[in-house]
C-alpha cells in the first residue's frame, strides 16, 4: 500500500532523470530495431526498403533454423528453472545444518563473478576427446566404457545438453544465494512459535517456509528464464552455435543474421521476436504465481 | 539417523565447494603454463615449470593498469549513479501514491527482457550524433540504463516492506519528503543497495561488447580488451591470458568478499514481507 | 507476523551503520577522483598547444601540413604485443610520429571477430575509422557500394607504391578501376606436413593424388597419429580445405564465378564430386575428433605441437611454424590431384585483409600520407622480422642470407609456380550464402551427407539471396 501522497512534480524529481536516461538508452533503441525489424536493409548502405511484416513471416514460415532455435531456447529456459527448486533445498539444508552458511553460499557463488571467457575454456577441458584430455571421456575410459566416449561439444546430439550443463554449474550459486537469502530472511522466532505446536524439522518447512518464501522463488524463476533466453556469450564461446546450427539459440541466430549475414533488417526482427517471446512468458509467470500466491496466503 | 543424514548433507556440500572452487585453482594453474602445456589439455596437470613470464608480459603487454584503471573508474560510477537513481524511483514506485506507479515499474522491468545486442547500432547512431563516441560516457550512459530494471525489482520490493511509521512519524516532526528519503530511507536499504552493488559490478566488469563498439582509444579501454588483446589473427598466447585473466579477477573476487556478508541478506531482503 | 519480520530487518539494519558510512565516504571520494578524470578525458588540453610549436620547428614531411596537430584512428587486426604484426606495426607509427610531430596515430587493436563487428556497427552510422581494415572482393563490395571507403588511386601514384605489389593483387581490391584498399598480404593454401610423423608411418613421399593422401590419412591414422589438423569452430577453415578439392574436381579455377554468371549452379558434378571426395577424408577419420568445437588457433596447434601430421591452411602460417615445437620438421606441397582432375600448379589464393581509408576522414589527406609512408615501408619491415613469406608486395632481398628457414624458401618457391586459382567461400558469395556454405560444410564434419542434399542447400540459398 502506497502511502505517501506528494505533489506530482515531486514524483518527477524522483522518477524523471532515471526515467529519462532509460528511455533514452534502452527505450529509443529498441524501438528503433523495431522499425528496422519491416526493413529490408544490410546494415551498411543507404538501400532501406520497407517490406513491412516480411521479415517476421519469414522467421516464423520459412527459416528452418528459427523453430529449432526456439525450442533450445525454451529447453534452457525450462532446465534454469527446474534448477531453482534443488537449490531451494540446499538453501534449506544450509541453513539448518552448516553454522557459518554465508561463507559456504559466497564460495558458491564464485563461478558467476568468473569471465565466460574462462568457464568456456575450464569446460573444454572437461569435455574435449580423449586424445585432447578431455575429463569425462578420460573417465569413461579409466572406467572401461569406451563405447561411450564422444566429443560432447561437437555431436549434434549431445552438444546442447553439454552447455545446459555448464549454465546450470555456473547459475547454481547464484539461485542458492537468492533462496538463502529468502530462507535466512524468515525470522527464527516463527519456527520456534511453530515448534511449541509440534511442527518441527521438514514439516516446518512445508508450513512455514516454502509458503514464506514464494516470493523470493518468484525472483529467481524470473531472473533464470529471462537470463537463459537471452544466454549468448557461454554458446559463442563454447560452440559458436555449431555444428551445423545444432547449439543455435534466438540470441545466436540474431547475431549471425545481423553482423555475419548483414541481413539487419531480419537480425531485428529477431530481436523483436525475442523480447515478444520474454514478455508473453513474464507476463505467464507472474500470473502463475500470483494464483500460487492467493491460495497460500 | 540424524548423524548419518548430517553426514550425507556435508559430504553433498563438500563436493559442491570442490566443484565450484575449481575453476579457480584452474585458471591459477592454468596461468602459468606454457601455450604448449596448454593445448596438450590435461586437466588436472601441474605447470612442468611455472612460467611467470605469462604475467610480466601480461602486464606489459596488455596495458594492465591504464585498463584497471579504466575499468575501475566506469564500474564505480555506473554502481553509484545506479544505486542513486534506482532507489529513487524505487522510493517513488513503492511509496508514493499515483496511479502510475505500477505502469513505471512495469516499464523498467520490460529492459530487463531486451538483448543488449540488439541497442548496438541504434545507440551507436545516438552517440555518433550527441558526440560521445570514443568518451567514457558512451559506456557510463547505457551501462546505467541496463542496471537500472534490476536494481529497481530489487529496491522496489525491499522498500515496500518499510513500515510507514517511520515516514509518517518524520513528517510529523516536519521533515521533507527528500529529507526523509536521505536521512531514513536509504540508510534502511543498505542492504538491497550491497546487492545492487555486487549485480552491477558483476554483469559490467566483464562486458566486452559494447566497449569494444564505443570506445577506440587506447586511455579508455577497460580490461576485457586486455584479454581480447592476446588473439591476434592467427595465434592465440594462451597462458598471457590466464595469467591476465588472473589479474582482472583478483579485484572482482576481492570486491565480492568485502560485500558477500552483507549480499547474502540484502539480496532479497524486502520480497519475503512482500 | 509481518511486524516481526520488519521489526528483525530494522535491528539488523541498525547494526550496520558503520559499514554504510565507510561506504559513502569511498563512493565520495571515487566520484571526486572520477569528475576530474572525466573532465581531462574529453580534451589533449594544453599538451597539443605544446606540440604545435616544436611542429613548426622541425617541419613535417607530410602533404595538408598545416601545422594542427592530427589524430589519425587506425582500426587494426594486430592486438597482441607479442606478435611479429603488432611490433611491426608499432615502429612504423613511432617513427611517423616521429618525423611527423603533428600526427598523432591512435591505434585502435582489435581481435578479428571484434573488428568485423565493431566495423559493421560503425558503418550503418558513418563512424568508419580513419583507416580500418577490410576483407577482398565480396566482402568488402558493400562498404564500397555504400561509398564508405576513400579511393586511394592518387596515393598508389606517391613514391612509386604501386608498382611496390604484386601484378594484379590489386585488383582484389579494386571496383570501378578504383583501388579501395592495400593489402597486408598475399598467401595460398599449401598442404604443410611433419616429416617425422610421415616417417612414423612409412610414408616415403608425399601425396601427388587425393587417393593416395587418403591412404596416407589412414597409415597415419593406424599409428594413432591425427592426420590433418583443423580447428573447424571457425568455419572459414573447413570451408577453404573443401574449395581447394573443388579447385581440383572443376578441373580450375572459377566455378563460384560461373555460379554467379549463371553458367552453372550447384548441382553440378564438380561440386558434387568434391563434396564426396570431402567427405571421404571425413570418414577415414582424417580430422582430430571433435573438430567442430576446436578454435582455429587451437586447431592449428594441433600440428604446432608435433599431434597432427598436416595442416592444410594459408601460407600465413609459415612464421608461427617456424616459431613452434616442430620447426625445422616440417615441409610443405601442393594439394594433390582429385580423381586425375586439377592442376597442382593452381593454389586456393588468399589477398590478405586490406588497409583502407574512411571516404568521411576528417583528415583524408593526412591519413592518406601515413597509409603510404605505411605501405611503402611495410615489405622492409616485414622482412627484418621475418614474416615476409606471403607477403603482398615485391622484396628485393636475400631470403636465404637473411636467415629464413628451408621451409619459408620451399613455400617461397611454391608462390613461383602459381599459374592461376581461386579466392575462398566468403570472398566470392554474398554474406548469407558464404553462411550457409559455411554451415553446410561444417555439417560434413559431424554427419554424413547425401552430396546431392549438400548441393541443393547451397543451391537453395544461393536462389534466395539473389
Amino acid at each position: 500500500m502506497n502511502v505517501l501522497k506528494v505533489r506530482w512534480w515531486t514524483i518527477g524529481i524522483f522518477v524523471l532523470p532515471c526515467l529519462l536516461l532509460y528511455i533514452m538508452m534502452v527505450f529509443v533503441p529498441i524501438v528503433v530495431s523495431g522499425y528496422n525489424s519491416l526493413m529490408l536493409w544490410d546494415g551498411i548502405g543507404p538501400n532501406k526498403t520497407f517490406i513491412g511484416l516480411e521479415n517476421y513471416r519469414n522467421i516464423l514460415f520459412n527459416d528452418p533454423y528459427f523453430w529449432p532455435a526456439v525450442k533450445r531456447t525454451l529447453m534452457y529456459a525450462v532446465f534454469s528453472m527446474l534448477e531453482i527448486p534443488v537449490t531451494l533445498l540446499f538453501a534449506i539444508l544450509i541453513n539448518r545444518y552448516v553454522r557459518r552458511g554465508n561463507t559456504l553460499v559466497s564460495i558458491y557463488f564464485m563461478p558467476v563473478i568468473l569471465s565466460v571467457v574462462i568457464i568456456g575454456q575450464l569446460w573444454k577441458t572437461i569435455y574435449n576427446p580423449l586424445d585432447m584430455g578431455g575429463m569425462i571421456n578420460g573417465i569413461l575410459n579409466s572406467i572401461g566404457m569406451e563405447e561411450h566416449m564422444t566429443a560432447w561439444l561437437s555431436s549434434p546430439k549431445f552438444a546442447m545438453y553439454s552447455l545446459y550443463i555448464v549454465s546450470l554449474w555456473q547459475y547454481f550459486g547464484y539461485h542458492l544465494l537468492i533462496q538463502y537469502t529468502g530462507v535466512q530472511n524468515i525470522p527464527t522466532d516463527i519456527y520456534e512459535a511453530a515448534k511449541i505446536d509440534g511442527a518441527d524439522g521438514f514439516k516446518a518447512d512445508r508450513y512455514i517456509t516454502l509458503p514464506l518464501i514464494v516470493p523470493v522463488f518468484k525472483i529467481s524463476i524470473v531472473l533464470a528464464f529471462i537470463g537463459s533466453l537471452q544466454a549468448f556469450d557461454l554458446i559463442m564461446v563454447m560452440t559458436g552455435g555449431g555444428p551445423a546450427h545444432a547449439t543455435d539459440v534466438i540470441s545466436t541466430l540474431m547475431y549471425n543474421s545481423t553482423f555475419q549475414e548483414y541481413k539487419y533488417g531480419y537480425g531485428s526482427a529477431l530481436a523483436m521476436t525475442l523480447v515478444i517471446i520474454c514478455l508473453v512468458f513474464t507476463v505467464l509467470i507472474n500470473s502463475v504465481f500470483k494464483r500460487v500466491e492467493n491460495k497460500v496466503s | 539417523m540424524e548423524s548419518i543424514k548430517k553426514g550425507v548433507v556435508y559430504l553433498l556440500l563438500a563436493v559442491l565447494v570442490v566443484t565450484q572452487l575449481y575453476p579457480l585453482l584452474w585458471l591459477i594453474l592454468y596461468s602459468f603454463k606454457t601455450n604448449e602445456e596448454i593445448l596438450s589439455g590435461s586437466f588436472f596437470a601441474l605447470p612442468q615449470n611455472p612460467r611467470f613470464a605469462n604475467y610480466t608480459e601480461a602486464y606489459e603487454a596488455g596495458n594492465y593498469l591504464q585498463y584497471l584503471f579504466n575499468s575501475v573508474f566506469v564500474t564505480v560510477i555506473t554502481m553509484v549513479v545506479v544505486i542513486i537513481l534506482a532507489s529513487m524511483t524505487a522510493y517513488a514506485i513503492s511509496r508514493f501514491r499515483w496511479k502510475l506507479a505500477p505502469v513505471a515499474l512495469l516499464v523498467f522491468l520490460l529492459g530487463l527482457m531486451i538483448p543488449m545486442q540488439a541497442t548496438l547500432l541504434p545507440l551507436m547512431t545516438m552517440f555518433s550524433k550527441i558526440d560521445i563516441l570514443n568518451t567514457r560516457w558512451s559506456l557510463i550512459l547505457p551501462y546505467i540504463a541496463f542496471q537500472t530494471p534490476v536494481a529497481i525489482f530489487i529496491m522496489s520490493g525491499f522498500m515496500k516492506g518499510i513500515p510507514h511509521e517511520i515516514e509518517e512519524s518524520a513528517f510529523m516532526d516536519g521533515a521533507s519528503v527528500y529529507r526523509i528519503f536521505r536521512s531514513i530511507i536509504m540508510p534502511i536499504s543498505v542492504p538491497p543497495i550491497m546487492t545492487v552493488c555486487i549485480l552491477t559490478f558483476i554483469n559490467i566488469w566483464n562486458e566486452y561488447i559494447l566497449a569494444a563498439t564505443f570506445i577506440s582509444s587506447e586511455r579508455f579501454k577497460t580490461l576485457p580488451f586486455g584479454v581480447n588483446s592476446f588473439v591476434s589473427q592467427y595465434a592465440v598466447n594462451y597462458g598471457n591470458i590466464g595469467a591476465f585473466l588472473v589479474m582482472g579477477a583478483i579485484p572482482v573476487i576481492l570486491i565480492y568478499f568485502i560485500l558477500s556478508e552483507r549480499i547474502t541478506k540484502g539480496m532479497v531482503a524486502g520480497a519475503v514481507k512482500g | 507476523m509481518e511486524k516481526q519480520i520488519r521489526k528483525s530487518e530494522k535491528n539488523e539494519s541498525a547494526n550496520r551503520r558503520p559499514l554504510k558510512k565507510t561506504a559513502l565516504i569511498l563512493t565520495a571520494g571515487v566520484l571526486a577522483v572520477g569528475l576530474a578524470a572525466c573532465g581531462s578525458s574529453n580534451s589533449n588540453g594544453g599538451n597539443e598547444s605544446a606540440n604545435n610549436s616544436s611542429a613548426t620547428n622541425t617541419g613535417g614531411t607530410s602533404g595538408g601540413d598545416s601545422g594542427k596537430k592530427v589524430t589519425i584512428t587506425f582500426q587494426n587486426i594486430y592486438p597482441d604485443a607479442t606478435s611479429p604484426a603488432n611490433k611491426m606495426m608499432k615502429e612504423l607509427v613511432a617513427q611517423y610520429e616521429k618525423e611527423n610531430p603533428n600526427i598523432k596515430i591512435e591505434l585502435d587493436s582489435l581481435n578479428t571477430d571484434q573488428q568485423k563487428l565493431k566495423l559493421k556497427t560503425q558503418a550503418a552510422s558513418k563512424e568508419v575509422p580513419d583507416i580500418t581494415i577490410v576483407n577482398p572482393a565480396a566482402q568488402m563490395k558493400p562498404f564500397v557500394d555504400a561509398g564508405l571507403l576513400a579511393p586511394l588511386n592518387d596515393m598508389l601514384d606517391q613514391n612509386g607504391l604501386k608498382d611496390t605489389f604484386q601484378k594484379g593483387l590489386l585488383d582484389y581490391y579494386s571496383f570501378n578501376n578504383n583501388v579501395y584498399a592495400l593489402p597486408d598480404g598475399n598467401n595460398i593454401e599449401v598442404v604443410y606436413y611433419n616429416k617425422d610423423l610421415f616417417a612414423q608411418a612409412g610414408i616415403t613421399d608425399v601425396p601427388k593424388t587425393f587417393d593416395e593422401m587418403l591412404e596416407d590419412v589412414k597409415a597415419l591414422k593406424a599409428k594413432g597419429i591425427t592426420p590433418i589438423a583443423i580447428g573447424e569452430k571457425d568455419t572459414w577453415t573447413g570451408s577453404f580445405l573443401f574449395m581447394n578439392i573443388l579447385l581440383r574436381t572443376n578441373g580450375g579455377p572459377g566455378f563460384l564465378q560461373d555460379v554467379l554468371d549463371g553458367k552453372k549452379d550447384f548441382n553440378d558434378p564438380a561440386f558434387t564430386e568434391a563434396t564426396d571426395a570431402f567427405q571421404e577424408l571425413v570418414q577415414a577419420g582424417a580430422f582430430p575428433e571433435g573438430a567442430t568445437s576446436i578454435d582455429a588457433n587451437a586447431g592449428g596447434n594441433i600440428f604446432k605441437t608435433g599431434k597432427a601430421a598436416m595442416f592444410i591452411i594459408g601460407s600465413w602460417e609459415t612464421g608461427n611454424i617456424d616459431a613452434s615445437s616442430v620447426a625445422g620438421k616440417v615441409g610443405a606441397f601442393s594439394f594433390p590431384t582429385v580423381n586425375g582432375k586439377g592442376d597442382v600448379n593452381q593454389f586456393m589464393l588468399a589477398p590478405g585483409s586490406g588497409f583502407a581509408v574512411s571516404a568521411n576522414s576528417k583528415h583524408l589527406q593526412e591519413t592518406k600520407d601515413f597509409l603510404n609512408f605505411f605501405m611503402t615501408n611495410y615489405p622492409k619491415k616485414q622482412f627484418e622480422l621475418k614474416n615476409a613469406v606471403g607477403s603482398g608486395q615485391i622484396i628485393e632481398g636475400d631470403f636465404k642470407a637473411a636467415g629464413y628457414s628451408d621451409l619459408a624458401i620451399n613455400i617461397l618457391d611454391m608462390f613461383k609456380q602459381v599459374t592461376g586459382g581461386d579466392l575462398a567461400f566468403d570472398n566470392t558469395m554474398k554474406p548469407a550464402v558464404a553462411q550457409a556454405h559455411l554451415s553446410s560444410i561444417q555439417n560434413l564434419f559431424v554427419q554424413k551427407v547425401e552430396s546431392k542434399q549438400a548441393a541443393k542447400e547451397h543451391q537453395d540459398a544461393f536462389a534466395a539471396n539473389k
